[in-house]
């Protein structure tokens, strides 16, 4: 097991295997060691923001529940995974179908439920229930309320908040430690700053500062600000500007080329249009008249709307 | 009976348009009469325009055919069995062939033509008998490997005037009168579908007995006679919702209209407020197609459709007078244009989602982080190694290759490191004796394969000591072969260029 640890981007060398290693995420972590105990468990949903530990929770809790041989009997899906329920369904069926090998049963990792639409979590409540004898699910999303009141009330849901920026600023000096490399602490605390409690961002940004050397404050504004795509502050600056065509252009090539979700490009743009008026760069009503766009926006999006026609509608309210 | 069966042609020379593509034809018949076995025929071009046709023409030219169509299932074993044998096997007199007609190429998709395109693959390549392809669509994917095997034939729209002609041809011959207005109108809304054109003559035409003008009024809104461009320039153009409102019935998705009319939008609109006021119209459309979607309740289609029509053209103050050019969906154009890129983008997201147990999304989250990450040689190799990157995968995070250098000292590293935990593994279990016999195998064989594993190694470093004398020697051709790398890699770019010309209106 470790040796696959040896290399790989510092997230993945870095995860923690052990129940006991995972970090700041103490309440959860031993109430989930009574199902290790007990050798069976519910079926779990595990809800909080990205980057705070629930897929290494669940990977930890099945090499602990299932043991030695937990890779045979743990299936981690993707739910959404733009191959359809269908696949996903599948899948399911096919692992259920075998009776749990050297294990008391086989878990089901699926993680991002919340991006289901209702009619496959539905799909999935039948699953769920049809397989109540063989296998446990493991659900994982970021907003639980975006999931149908039928699955949530078949799980035990735990609630993972932010990690503290004290557990982080630990784990980041630990592993710069570990890899042998010089940190200034005001450095460790600039990251810990900006990534808002996601362990996986904190990380990434830790070896991205590392990457040229010595880990200092000024690396690490630098790389919080290539990691970050510009394009956004440009584009709203040309949306203001007038120039419609442009703006549009540079919303469509951040979307299609890199793969920017709706979500990220609405937060981005949250982000970006609050900095403005916090620096005193956009008139008060200015900025409340875009924050009910974007507010709508972002509701719509949610709702299932086309993210690239709204956004770029988004972008015709700051002309 | 149809008349669009009725009047099929029969020859040739009955056949409407091009005397270029009737020689290739013949051409092509020739040689397989006289024993010169050819590529396979792969007549492209849209709907209606006597592709079926000219297909059982050549038919003609064979003894016997076999024909598969759009509607049969093509799964692989359905292909293979009824045309793979055919295709492979002579017939005992040598001279007859059979033809293999095969339609709608470019249609197979689905789980129920799993492995589809392959089947034809494979008879393409094994095939020893003509065989003729339909496909409407040139540039669909799924024509992408057939293409370049085949002999393409692009059959374009049947001119207006030919159509008009042929119509009335039919219409003296079943006795039908005709006010020519008519024709002509039907001709041109036709936009090059004979058959379409065809049928609509006759369902009109069974009612009463002389055609007029208000005979089509009838049937036009069941016709997909309107174009896309059209419907933009109504709502773009026009003020009037009864004129903009009986133009968006067209037989498009919608939203793909949706999508046409938004792109236009800024082309043509230039106050900012029109723009705002036009695009919360086509935010509002693209929010019923999302409820639409989400609750399989396509009624709400009919909101969609006021927002983006009469919505939009009433967000002007007033019709501009100019000329305009519309153009199609730049959004799909991107796409269709970056297809490469965001294809190696998935490669990678993909890996990661394997590997870091994330999805796609998140994974393009990492990417920026994985760009300043990659600067760094070991970092760079480290992961790469991880996820088991290709070359051209690597690239898309650091241009300069990792140098050779590097992964050699890192790979020593790493089997050295592997080596060592895996002899305190069998050490650590060995020294336990807590486990039971059947785990003692198991660890006993674990030492065996370390054991192994360490002579491999010791094999490996001996072996690596030779290379590296052997590339001392031959380093200057080395250099040459460095050289001669991009120029490999050339061609993919070449394509991509290519395929931007394919999306431009």
């Amino acid at each position: 097991m470790v040796i696959n640890n040896m290399i790989g981007p510092w997230v993945e060398k870095y995860r923690p295997q052990n129940l006991e290693d995972i970090v700041g995420q103490k309440q959860i972590v031993n109430r989930l060691n009574k199902y290790v105990n007990e050798e069976s468990m519910p079926n779990l949903m595990f809800t909080g923001p990205a980057g705070v530990g629930k897929t290494t929770t669940a990977l930890a809790l099945a090499k602990a529940v299932l043991g030695e041989y937990w890779r045979q009997n743990f299936l981690e899906l993707n739910a959404s995974d733009a191959r359809g329920i269908d696949t996903v369904r599948n899948n399911i069926k096919n692992f259920c179908r075998l009776k749990p090998v050297g294990a008391p049963f086989r878990i089901i990792f699926l993680d991002e439920v919340d991006n289901m639409t209702k009619d496959a979590q539905h799909a999935l409540r039948r699953e769920m229930e049809m397989y109540t004898k063989t296998a446990s699910f493991i659900l994982s999303c970021n907003y639980s309320s975006k999931i149908i009141d039928p699955i949530q009330s078949r799980c035990a849901i735990f609630r993972f908040a932010p990690i503290k920026g004290e557990d982080i600023n630990n784990r980041l000096e630990y592993i710069a430690n570990q890899e042998g490399f010089d940190y200034d602490e005001e450095a460790i605390k600039t990251i810990v700053y900006f990534a808002e409690g996601d362990m996986r961002k904190s990380v990434n940004m830790l070896q991205a500062a590392a990457s040229e050397g010595g880990i200092t404050e000024d690396k690490v504004y630098d790389v919080v600000s290539k990691a970050k795509p510009k394009d956004i502050s440009q584009m709203i600056t040309k949306a203001l500007s007038g120039d419609f065509m442009g703006a549009r252009e540079m919303l469509r090539n951040t979307m299609v080329l890199q793969g920017t979700s709706g979500e990220d490009m609405v937060n981005q743009i949250y982000q970006e249009v609050s900095r403005r008026a916090m620096e005193g760069k956009m008139e008060g009503e200015v900025y409340m008249d875009l924050i009910e766009g974007i507010a709508d926006t972002d509701f719509r999006i949610r709702e299932g709307a086309n993210p690239r026609i709204q956004l770029e509608a988004l972008l015709s309210k700051f002309l | 009976m149809l008349w669009t069966d009725k009047y099929r042609p029969k020859t040739f020379q009955e056949l409407m348009g091009n005397g270029k593509i009737r020689k290739q034809i013949e051409n092509w018949v020739n040689e397989w009469k006289n024993d010169n076995p050819q590529k396979p025929l792969l007549l492209v071009g849209p709907a209606g325009i006597g592709k079926t046709s000219l297909a059982y023409i050549i038919a003609n030219e064979f003894s016997e055919h076999i024909e598969l169509n759009a509607s049969d299932k093509r799964s692989y074993d359905i292909l293979m069995s009824t045309i793979g044998e055919s295709s492979s096997t002579h017939s005992l007199f040598g001279e007859s062939y059979k033809l293999i007609i095969l339609d709608e190429v470019d249609g197979i998709h689905g789980n129920d033509d799993r492995g589809g395109t392959r089947a034809i693959n494979k008879i393409i390549g094994e095939s020893k008998q003509p065989m003729v392809m339909m496909a409407n669509d040139f540039y669909s994917k799924r024509l992408t490997t057939i293409k370049n095997k085949c002999l393409v034939i692009k059959m374009a729209k049947v001119h207006t005037n030919s159509v008009g002609a042929t119509l009335k041809r039919i219409c003296r011959k079943e006795g039908v009168e005709f006010d020519p207005e008519a024709i002509k109108t039907l001709a041109k809304r036709s936009n090059g579908d004979l058959r379409a054109a065809i049928n609509t003559l006759q369902a009109i035409s069974e009612e009463g007995n002389k055609i007029e003008l208000s005979d089509l009024e009838s049937v036009s809104q069941k016709d997909n006679t309107n174009n896309i461009f059209d419907t933009v320039r109504t709502v773009l153009k026009s003020k009037t919702v009864n004129h903009i409102k009986p133009d968006m019935m067209i037989d498009e998705d919608p939203t793909l209209v949706m999508e046409y009319i938004a792109e236009n939008i800024p082309r043509e609109y230039e106050k900012p407020s029109e723009i705002k006021a036009a695009y919360a119209n086509i935010a509002q459309a693209d929010l019923f197609f999302g409820r639409a979607r989400a609750t399989r309740d396509y009624t709400y289609w009919r909101y969609a459709s006021d927002f983006m029509g009469p919505g939009v053209a009433l967000s002007k103050k007033e019709t501009y007078r100019k000329f305009t050019r519309l153009t199609g969906s730049q959004a799909f154009r991107l796409m269709g244009q970056t297809r490469g890129k965001r294809a190696l983008r998935d490669r990678i997201a993909e890996k990661m989602e394997e590997k870091m147990h994330v999805s796609l999304e998140v994974a393009y989250t990492m990417f920026p982080t994985f760009e300043v990450i990659f600067a760094n040689d070991e970092m760079a190799y480290e992961i790469s190694r991880f996820l088991e990157l290709e070359d051209d995968e690597i690239k898309r995070f650091r241009k300069r290759k990792i140098p050779k250098k590097v992964i050699t000292k890192m790979e020593k590293e790493i089997d050295e490191a592997k080596r060592l935990e895996h002899e305190e593994y069998v050490k650590h279990y060995q020294g336990t004796g807590i486990f039971r016999e059947s785990t003692e195998k198991v660890v006993d064989e674990a030492k065996k394969d370390a054991e192994e594993k360490v002579k491999e190694s010791e094999i490996v470093e001996d072996l690596k000591e030779e290379v590296k004398s052997v590339e001392k020697e031959s380093s200057k051709d080395e250099d040459k072969s460095k050289k001669r790398k991009p120029k490999d890699e050339e061609p993919e770019e070449n394509l991509d260029k290519g395929q931007t010309s394919l999306f431009s209106f």
